[in-house]
């Protein structure tokens, strides 16, 4: 017998038959068809697809990986549960084992790590594609909302497959993450108007203790290995049923052409979808044989590293603490961001831009959302490359082991004028643009307001130094007044200018929502501004209750 | 129009029932008929607490009753162990900082009020610094620099009748004024 007999006879047995039918393959439309249908792990897709859908360049094939790296993970992780035990005596010294030890256990820790890393990456580049190419209008709004929670549940993975390992930067960065649950307005211990003490608060029911010890490390196993996973499952059905009964990575129907092409799923789309699934696993193989992923010594809860700090998708976050309280940085701003993020579909009426990217016909969404991005990422990057010993600023090309001089003291603005400033600023930047009923020319306002904006800051160098003396203790200077122009200018271009234009004539509501967002993501810009450039440690601050802008 | 409007919608409970011709024997309040709806909403109503009661009693499941942690109260030596100035050897088993003036001696707990990392002490500086988000404290624990809301924790101190002191840090205290009472420093002679 040769090949082709025994493949024949492998084929037309029962046992082959029973387990693919389909039948003898034609390479007709009904197979393509019936081999997307008639499989269970394929028929998540479409049997065809308008051509433009399945273009690398739309989607990048972004979801897809995120599924892919989540399943790579699972299997990954699983391998590792075999050799690992979540005690304080044994956890650190069974990495040790799977470093040295252990068969190719090296090799399978940094994949997990790395995967993980790719992605909480991955998920967030799946996001950002998502909304430039409007992907989120009606009917997707409530898709979007799941999505936002695959994230949430992408990043608490990473955050809790943290505290495993066991190691100094492993303990460190709970406690800091876990203590930021502790300044929860009324339900942390030390958060402001606070009803609980370190023994019932936020933080002890995420710990099981008051500190990081065994019943957290525990807990956070559990989370990481069973909870969030089996959450993560159930929303990535919803995401997944409600991305096929929406026509997949929907590319509405060209009006120009509505005969358009549609390709077969198979094998145009799946195919796409196993290269960039190889491409991905390949790249992680090679990176995890050459890249080790780091373990620091064991965890020492009496020894702080430093600087201590968080991962780097943290490292914003990490950032932020330092120009605010606890539970705004930690508590406030990242809810605001998740129900923010949230709302978008819901507040963004513009059915235009829907299929493809494009700046012009979402002007205010995609400036907002790509300004809000890029706000984000430099905290990311200033946290990652700017930061040394005890926090303090270091350029890259600096040696950590320079002394940096001690901070400067910080004062805070009386509360009655940090008040009027909030109000201000808030109440100026909705009322405005809203009352200003006519079109302006963009670019004469834009280039006057620049101009109107650093003469007065000039002027107010020479009038309003003392003021600001008597209050910081430091007269003003000129690198103050360049912070005070970009500050005004940045609030004045897209807080005003940019809403006025594109924005001034959509509902009320809708309208104060998007602003109250809008003026929220500059603020922190601004209040970062007023930290690093005069030392500003509040504009207002009620002390007694913890609480504290 | 005579024609039944379609957008009405039929109510599925009739009128109250008509009371029957022949009276009841012994009318009791028993008797009452339960409306269906009412039924259904008392039924559901249970059933609404019931999930409620299950989430508070899971959530009460999650907070431990026991802790099987270090005990907050130790022994830290006598007075004379400790040079004037802040010593952290008892920083490594216990966390604390004692710190010695000319005439009293008090305990921090060596966490940062900020976020909960430890401080460093730097002599030369003459301060606390914290690795974390870089707050600064002063040799009394106030803030001077960096994100920290409140000044460093003190904790409950006492010199027994051995001569040894005792820590206490389940018992806290940040506030000046407060701060400087018997509880939280001793005063040496």
């Amino acid at each position: 017998m040769n090949i082709e007999e025994i493949k024949k006879k492998v084929v037309d047995s029962q046992i082959w038959r029973s387990m693919f039918r389909g039948g003898v393959w034609h390479n007709t439309p009904r197979d393509r068809a019936q081999h997307i249908i008639g499989n269970v792990w394929l028929h998540l897709h479409p049997a065809k697809l308008r051509k433009r859908a399945v273009d690398w360049t739309y989607t990048w094939g972004l979801g897809g990986l995120s599924f892919g790296l989540f399943f790579v993970l699972t299997v990954s992780g699983i391998l590792l549960m075999f050799y690992y035990r979540p005690t304080v005596d044994l956890a650190y010294q069974d990495i040790k084992d799977l470093q040295f030890v252990v068969t190719t256990g090296q090799f399978w820790r940094n994949f997990h790590r790395w995967a993980a890393q790719l992605m909480v990456l991955i998920v967030i580049f799946h996001m950002i594609r998502v909304f430039l190419t409007g992907s989120y209008k009606s009917p997707r709004e409530f898709n979007w909302v799941v999505g936002v929670i695959l994230l949430l549940l992408t990043l608490l993975l990473s955050f809790s497959g943290y505290l495993l390992p066991w190691d100094q930067i492993a303990i460190w960065a709970i406690t800091v993450g876990s203590n930021m649950a502790s300044s929860t307005p009324v339900l942390g211990a030390e958060g402001p108007f606070t009803i609980m003490n370190l023994k019932n608060d936020a933080r002890f029911m995420l710990l099981g203790g008051t500190y990081v010890g065994e019943a957290a490390l525990l807990r956070f196993y559990v989370l990481h290995c069973i909870a969030f996973p089996f959450f993560a499952g159930v929303f990535m059905i919803v995401h997944f049923w409600r991305i096929r009964k929406d026509g997949f990575s929907a590319a509405p129907m060209d009006l120009k052409d509505k005969n358009e092409d549609k390709v077969d799923v198979w094998p145009n789309l799946v195919v796409r979808e196993y290269m960039m699934a190889i491409l991905v696993t390949a790249g992680l193989i090679a990176l995890s044989i050459w890249v080790q992923a780091p373990l620091e010594e064991i965890a020492d809860l009496n020894v702080t590293p430093n600087p201590a700090k968080a991962p780097w998708y943290f490292l914003g976050l990490q950032e932020l603490l330092v120009y605010f309280d606890p539970w705004i940085a930690g508590v406030l701003l990242p809810n605001i961001i998740v129900v923010g993020l949230m709302a978008i579909p819901y507040v963004d009426d513009n059915p235009a831009g829907v299929g493809f990217y494009s700046i012009k016909e979402r002007p205010f969404a995609n400036t907002f959302f790509i300004f809000g991005c890029v706000v984000w990422f430099v905290l990311i990057a200033i946290g990652t490359y700017f930061r040394g010993p005890n926090w303090g600023w270091y350029w890259p090309w600096e040696d950590w082991l320079l002394h940096k001089p001690p901070p400067l003291p910080t004062w805070s603005i009386p509360n009655l004028i940090g008040l009027l400033l909030m109000g201000a600023y808030f109440g100026g930047g909705i009322v405005v643009p809203r009352i200003i009923k006519s079109e302006i020319p963009f670019k004469k306002a834009l280039w006057g307001g620049l101009g109107a904006i650093t003469l007065a800051a000039v002027a107010f160098k020479f009038v309003g130094s003392g003021l600001i003396e008597k209050w910081s203790g430091f007269p003003m200077e000129w690198g103050q007044v360049i912070w005070i122009i970009f500050s005004l200018g940045l609030y004045y271009i897209l807080g005003i200018l940019v809403p006025q234009k594109y924005i001034r004539t959509i509902a009320w509501p809708r309208y104060a929502i998007s602003m109250v967002f809008l003026l929220m993501t500059i603020g922190v810009f601004l209040k970062i501004g007023l930290r690093l450039g005069f030392n500003v440690k509040y504009i207002f601050s009620l002390n007694q209750f913890g609480f504290n802008i | 129009m005579d024609e039944i409007n379609p957008s009405q919608p039929v109510n599925p409970t009739p009128p109250a029932q008509p009371i029957p011709a022949v009276p009841a024997p012994i009318p009791t309040p028993l008797a009452q008929p339960i409306k269906r709806r009412d039924f259904l909403w008392t039924a559901w109503g249970a059933f609404a607490a019931f999930l409620g009661a299950s989430a508070g009693a899971m959530g009460k499941f999650m907070l431990p009753n026991v802790l099987y942690e270090q005990s907050q109260i130790f022994k830290a030596g006598k007075p004379e162990d400790f040079p004037l100035g802040v010593s952290t050897k008892l920083t490594k088993d216990h966390r604390v900082w004692m710190v010695r003036t000319e005439k009293t001696l008090y305990a921090f707990w060596a966490r940062c009020t900020h976020l909960g990392c430890t401080p460093n002490w730097f002599d030369a500086e003459n301060r606390f610094k914290c690795p974390c988000h870089g707050s600064n404290f002063s040799i009394q624990g106030d803030v001077i620099a960096g994100p920290a809301p409140k000044p460093l924790n003190r904790c409950a101190i006492a010199l027994l009748p051995t001569g040894e002191i005792l820590v206490d840090k389940s018992i806290l205290e940040t506030r000046p004024g407060f701060r400087e009472k018997k509880q939280f420093q001793i005063e040496l002679a």
